[in-house]
């Protein structure tokens, strides 16, 4: 038996892999550093939410940054009508674009438990109606990733465009962090690290424990075999739905968090090369597991951060290149190096459990 | 604004001028997914670096203008056979290990197409390049009172053609039989001797040719850029889902979209129309998800 399999010491992994995460700030001092380590946590949050959707529910979606970007905006607009007062009612880019009173759909973000429900519910929302209008057309593989890059594209051509709302192309910068009630988030503080790292292990842990439910069972057979699974009488649109639109949410919370930490959204969050690279990172870390997704995002977001300036040029040719080489020879990405790995180390043990089949063989093969 | 006064501001001609534009942008719609259409529909393949092959053939048609001195409509073929090569070369070196995984074909494909757009940066730059033709086709001209550029006729003109071209290589020729039975039944059409590693080898080369051929004529429409493939990608691929990834239904899907995206752009402005545009795609497929004309598939 392949210890990777083994559901036990899955989540002993997780809880050490927690654990370290934990301790990074007792370890790092240094409170730009800790932010930018805060900020991988979010890219964790994403790599996670593509995991569950693609990994689990075989859903490849290219769309990711709606979302994401959708929560970030929401997000922004709360922290940016904090900074407004009675005297100074609007925010300063709407000045500039002569706007005289504030838009309709910014006034809920004046409230900031409104604002931040609202930046949760509206992608989530969006992510139920589009998954279910695809789902349920029974558009699949493929078409579905093509349509979440033709919705992607769509959304940021209309951010771009509707500058007097939006800002546009700069995008919006809340002058002042978060405030929750007396609380003030400072980006750069242990606290605001802990609130991601707490949101990423709730998330981890729950898209675990619904990957080992009855539910995830029925997404697992939905991505094998949609067809049989139709004809066992699920309801598979219902299901693909659901899944799609959990991992919205996930990516949600991550956009509501990115704000949180960087003070700034443009519509770059919406850009498809962002989207992408969410994909790239669950890839490369093994779509198949949670943790190996978000060990992903931070390889390569470690990664470009560090090796990005020494290689600058070369960066996007070299992570091209290896995505490549990712899917052509790894279909489940590092993850899928430990796991052989380990069941080499399992057989070689020479403990025969008397079944026949090997490990690996019984779990299901990607890229279907 | 009020009903009376839009329809006061109804200009039949300049709506007419926005028909006539729609059926340029749809040529450019088409053009752009022609290559898609015949991959996709052949082997099933998403390719994502087809707009990196659009641009490829305006840096290849770039080059030969400016290193060899090659004439513009010299250009236009030559950048079919450079880019059909490099299209070659990926479908033996990668595309082939893939062709019953077609999720990791877009994903694989994505990776080259980071990889050509950053290879490209690195040898020409990021400055934007200029692709020169001969004085006559910059001017516009006046047809009543329509006014449209003359290389937008062209680009009508070479889409025509180009399609004409495809049909009868696909209707009318031994090749074309052998690539419809691979389509229908990969399996079947092997058993009757026919090689369908050698159709697909060269249906890949002819699209990425074609996205060659597409290059060089946006080079002239737009400045070319190292990332001027990824806006015509999602564009390419939209009209191969409506049309269902056969010939017929590619171009009445791109004639569709142009002329509704030209008319959308009459009433609004471009980027609303687009937006108006994507949203109406997403509930034609609920309604229609297999597309305008899908082919009539072996069920597994």
């Amino acid at each position: 038996m392949n210890i990777y399999h083994n559901v036990k010491a899955q989540w002993l992994a997780y809880a050490a892999f927690f654990a370290v995460l934990a301790l990074v700030p007792v370890l790092v001092s240094d409170s730009f550093l800790l932010n930018q380590f805060a900020t991988y946590g979010v890219f964790g949050l994403l790599a996670l939410s593509i995991s569950l959707c693609w990994g689990f529910g075989g859903i490849l979606n290219l769309g990711q940054g709606i979302p994401f970007g959708l929560g970030a905006y929401g997000m922004a607009m709360t922290m940016q009508m904090q900074s407004q007062d009675a005297s100074n009612p609007l925010p300063p880019f709407m000045l500039n674009n002569s706007l005289d009173h504030l838009p309709m759909f910014w006034e809920p973000f004046r409230n900031t438990t409104l604002g931040i429900v609202l930046s949760l519910i509206v992608p989530t929302l969006f992510c139920a109606i589009f998954g279910g209008l695809m789902f349920r057309a029974r558009v699949s593989g493929p078409f579905f990733a093509i349509m979440t890059l033709a919705m992607l594209s769509a959304w940021y051509t209309l951010i771009l465009d509707v500058q007097p709302y939006t800002n546009g192309a700069n995008g919006i910068t809340p002058p002042s962090p978060l405030k929750l009630g007396e609380i003030v988030v400072d980006p750069y503080s242990p606290a605001a690290y802990w609130t991601v790292l707490v949101l990423l292990l709730v998330a981890t842990v729950t898209a675990k424990l619904m990957t080992l439910s009855r539910f995830g069972l029925v997404v697992q057979a939905v991505r094998g075999d949609a067809e049989r699974v139709r004809f066992l009488g699920y309801n598979v649109a219902g299901y693909e739905t659901l899944v799609y639109t959990i991992s919205g949410f996930i990516a949600a919370v991550a956009g509501c968090c990115w704000v949180m930490l960087t003070q700034y959204v443009s519509p770059a969050q919406f850009d498809t090369t962002f989207s992408l690279s969410m994909v790239i990172w669950a890839g490369i870390g093994g779509r198949l597991s949670l943790l190996g997704a978000i060990v992903g995002a931070f390889l390569i977001q470690g990664a470009q951060s560090y090796l990005g300036d020494t290689f600058l040029n070369t960066w996007l040719l070299v992570l091209g290149g290896f995505f490549i080489l990712v899917v052509r020879f790894l279909p489940k990405g590092l993850a899928g190096l430990v796991e052989s790995a380990l069941g080499k180390l399992s057989s070689r043990r020479g403990r025969d459990d008397g079944n026949g089949v090997a490990a690996s063989r019984l779990v299901p093969q990607p890229g279907e | 604004m009020a009903v009376g006064s839009f329809f006061g501001s109804f200009d039949w001609s300049a709506f007419l001028n926005a028909l006539i534009l729609g059926v340029s942008i749809a040529s450019i719609w088409l053009i752009a997914a022609l290559g898609l259409t015949i991959i996709y529909g052949t082997a099933g393949v998403i390719n994502m670096a087809h707009g990196e092959f659009i641009m490829l053939g305006a840096y290849s048609s770039y080059m030969l203008q400016n290193y060899v001195g090659l004439p513009f409509f010299l250009c236009v073929p030559a950048a079919f056979v450079i880019v059909a090569l490099v299209g070659l070369i990926l479908e033996r070196g990668l595309i082939r290990y893939l062709y019953k995984r077609p999720l990791d074909t877009l994903l694989a494909t994505f990776g080259v197409s980071l990889v050509l757009m950053q290879g490209v940066r690195l040898i020409f730059g990021s400055d934007p390049k200029y692709l020169a033709v001969p004085p006559i086709f910059t001017s516009n001209f006046q047809l009543g009172f329509v006014n449209i550029s003359a290389f937008r006729v062209i680009v009508l003109g070479i889409t025509i053609a180009l399609v004409v071209a495809l049909w009868a290589l696909f209707y009318r020729t031994r090749f074309g039989v052998q690539v419809r039975a691979v389509m229908q039944d990969k399996e079947m059409a092997a058993s009757f001797g026919i090689n369908s590693d050698r159709v697909y080898m060269l249906t890949f080369a002819i699209g990425a040719g074609l996205a060659g051929i597409a290059g060089s004529l946006f080079g002239v429409l737009n400045i070319v850029l190292p990332t001027m493939g990824t806006g015509y990608v999602v564009q390419a691929f939209l009209v191969v889902v409506v049309g269902g990834g056969t010939l017929a239904g590619s171009v009445i899907a791109g004639g569709a979209t142009g002329e509704l995206q030209s008319v959308f752009a009459y009433f609004t402005n471009d980027t609303f129309a687009r937006f108006m545009l994507y949203v109406l795609i997403v509930v034609f497929l609920r309604i229609r998800p297999q597309g305008l004309f899908a082919p009539s598939a072996k069920r597994r």
